[in-house]
């Protein structure tokens, strides 16, 4: 091995660290290891006069690796990256050692055994910095184009979006008619305008825009390439079956929800009278006045919400579904409008008219919609009733919980979301799906439209419960999100992937199956003979390849073998 | 089991001058109370309210046991005129149950 230069800084970080860990014998212990120039604690490294003394010392000793033992590498793995590059160091050959979240917070009891822990810690951090090489970000060049899948509110204004950032715009949506589900809809909340005419609107502005392009009846059904370049394979049915490829530079996938469909028996689903709040709406939006069933006028009607949500242990879906309070108000409101004399009752757990949809709540109050919440245990019955109509048995929270019962001529489920069965297309982007069912973003706050699939974005019902106007705002989320990647024309990815050797490799196809991300393929290489290749824009590093090949040909750069091993033996050596 | 009687409310005069809509069930009206009514007036309006004629029929005497001293009345942080609602509940209770 050749003479390193590596700068090794322990954290106090103010005591979190210190008051457990001997941060002061930590140093002493890792001084001498082979390869440390300098060993230094700080109070926080963190700070700007830390980060200033490192980058000083990188470049007055001339050190060629940094070791940092403080916090989570979640938290300033890049803060120190950063350090590294300002002085003029490869920011790859940077280690941080987690000696609090893994050691002092932990280990709170134990002074010594936190202090030995965090020395062999340390080690194992130098002693990987030590085989540390340079490595650079990989870049690609992005193709200007953006493929939509979904036509709903959602997909339609980020296509919009899209176009309008200078983008090309490709927009894929299995129905034959543009609009998804708002289409259908009448007046909707919280400003009463038509589904059909927003959708209208946003077609209208679509059909302008030279940039989109719009497949009807199509659907996604392969992916290939790599991030800023992807190739997908589109297969139309309307007259004739055919499939095209296009290459595009990200996706957007706004391919919306499903409605919770109610089990034969569940509230009285299925006795008739008891609707869906979508059949409902269905209902209200044909009716020009009061409501009229099989010819019997509809002068009572009950409201069940949180029907399909907020399960617990009645069923899978855990969720709220967010929308379905303030859609079923607005209905109510509009059942008032179209028959004043309408007695309306509300059976629920909460009411969640958040923001500004508790002014309709409010009105719906105002008009004489009696609200009865009922608990979380009981809800209430619906049984067939005297003279065709239907009985509601609910408990009252503000009499005491009295069992009361209710006769009525309409039972309206208040349904939710749930998400939307799409098989095919989770297969082909391979996209990452939650535990309830619904497609997973990064970071609910800070990366809320993108996926762990690169150029992946999600937006609308397709990633939880939205209201319309949330989806559309995810939307445009998701636009920014393409635009920025796409409107730069390259794109500098982590270069901490596998990687093949092709001397060792012998083509058994072990990786290729085992890869989830598609990263790997077979290459001809000369003389006729085949070697695995692995694309540095596909793989994310994962390392599931690397300990599946027999020859041991893949190694994942920054965690090679042989790094590992040598942490393997700083983390065992006896600390004395 | 009560069935509700979507009328009870209008009957009282819920539309004129009997309103407990805004009620929010804080419940001062009921600690405050010199009689120490424990009925009055939450449940006994939520009753009217939600058309529970048997349980408001169940509860004369806590009507006619009021002062009408209106302390509850003024004392309500939501502006519920409960003593006039009292009046309201009397004068229902003359005319359907006294035939007065």
């Amino acid at each position: 091995m050749t003479a390193r230069r590596i700068g090794v800084y322990v954290c106090h970080c103010g005591g979190n660290i210190s008051d457990y860990v001997d941060v002061d014998r930590v140093i002493d212990a890792v001084k001498g290891e082979e390869g440390v120039t300098v060993a230094r604690t700080a109070m926080f490294t963190c700070s700007d006069a830390t980060q200033q003394e490192i980058y000083d010392d990188i470049q007055s000793l001339g050190l060629d690796g940094l070791v940092v033992a403080s916090c989570s590498p979640k938290l300033h793995t890049l803060t120190f990256r950063g350090v590294a590059k300002r002085a003029g160091l490869n920011p790859y050959r940077y280690t941080q050692v987690n000696v609090r979240e893994q050691c002092s917070w932990a280990h709170t009891d134990d002074r010594e055994g936190a202090t030995e822990k965090a020395i062999r810690l340390v080690r194992a951090g130098i002693a990987r910095t030590a085989l540390l090489a340079p490595l650079d970000p990989t870049v690609v060049e992005t193709v200007p184009k953006t493929l939509v899948i979904g036509a709903g509110i959602a997909g339609l204004r980020a296509a919009i979006g899209l176009a309008d950032i200078g983008l090309s715009v490709v927009v894929v949506e299995r129905e034959a008619e543009l609009g998804g589900r708002v289409q259908a809809f009448g007046p909707m909340y919280p400003n009463d305008k038509e589904g059909s005419e927003l959708i209208g609107q946003l077609v209208e502005q679509v059909r302008r825009r030279e940039s989109i392009a719009v497949f009807t009846q199509a659907e996604v059904v392969k992916k290939a390439g790599s991030f800023g370049n992807y190739v997908v394979d589109i297969r139309t049915h309307s007259s004739s079956s055919m499939t095209m490829q296009l290459s595009v530079g990200s996706i957007i996938v706004a391919t919306g929800f499903a409605d919770y469909q109610p089990a034969e028996g569940e509230y009285g689903y299925g006795i008739d009278g008891v609707v869906t709040l979508p059949e409902y709406k269905a209902m209200l939006d044909a009716a020009k006045g009061p409501l009229v069933r099989d010819g019997r006028p509809v002068r009572d009607v009950a409201y069940v919400y949180c029907v399909g949500s907020r399960q617990g242990d009645q069923g899978p879906n855990q969720y709220c579904s967010r929308f379905c309070c303030s859609a079923a108000v607005h209905a109510s409101l509009q059942l008032h409008e179209k028959d004043p004399a309408a007695r309306q009752y509300h059976l629920y757990r909460d009411m969640r008219t958040y923001g500004k949809y508790e002014l309709m709540y409010q009105e719906s109050r105002e008009q004489g919609s009696l609200y009865l919440k009922f608990p979380e245990g009981e809800p209430p019955a619906v049984a067939k009733g005297a003279d065709g109509r239907l009985l509601v048995t609910v408990r009252d929270q503000l009499t005491g919980q009295k069992e009361v019962g209710i006769a009525v001529d309409l039972v309206v489920l208040v349904t939710g979301m749930v998400p939307r069965e799409n098989r095919e297309l989770v297969k082909a982007l391979k996209l990452p799906i939650g535990r309830d069912g619904f497609f997973n973003e990064i970071h609910p706050k800070l990366r809320p439209v993108e996926t762990v699939v690169d150029g992946v974005a999600i937006c609308g019902a397709c990633q939880a419960p939205k209201s319309s106007s949330e989806s559309v705002m995810s939307a445009l989320a998701a636009v920014t999100q393409s635009a920025a990647i796409l409107r730069q024309g390259r794109a500098e990815l982590d270069p901490q992937v596998a990687t093949v050797d092709a001397d060792l490799c012998t083509d058994c196809g072990d990786c290729y199956d085992v890869c989830p991300y598609d990263a790997i393929a077979p290459q001809e290489m000369a003389a006729g003979r085949k070697v695995a290749m692995i694309n540095p824009a596909t793989c994310k590093g994962c390392g599931g390849c690397a300990p599946l090949c027999p020859a041991g040909a893949i190694d994942l750069q920054g965690y090679t073998g042989a790094q590992v091993v040598a942490m393997i033996d700083g983390l065992a050596r006896e600390v004395v | 089991m009560t069935v509700l009687q979507p009328h009870l409310a209008a009957e009282v005069g819920v539309d004129e001058s009997f309103n407990a809509e805004a009620c929010m069930n804080c419940g001062i009206c009921s600690a405050i109370c010199p009689m120490d009514i424990p009925h009055l007036p939450r449940e006994l309006f939520r009753y009217v309210e939600l058309g529970m004629r048997d349980e408001v029929l169940a509860h004369q005497e806590t009507v006619f046991s009021c002062l009408l001293c209106k302390l509850c009345d003024v004392n309500c942080p939501a502006g519920v005129h409960i003593a006039d609602n009292v009046r309201s509940l009397r004068h229902y209770f003359n005319r359907s149950v006294f035939r007065i």
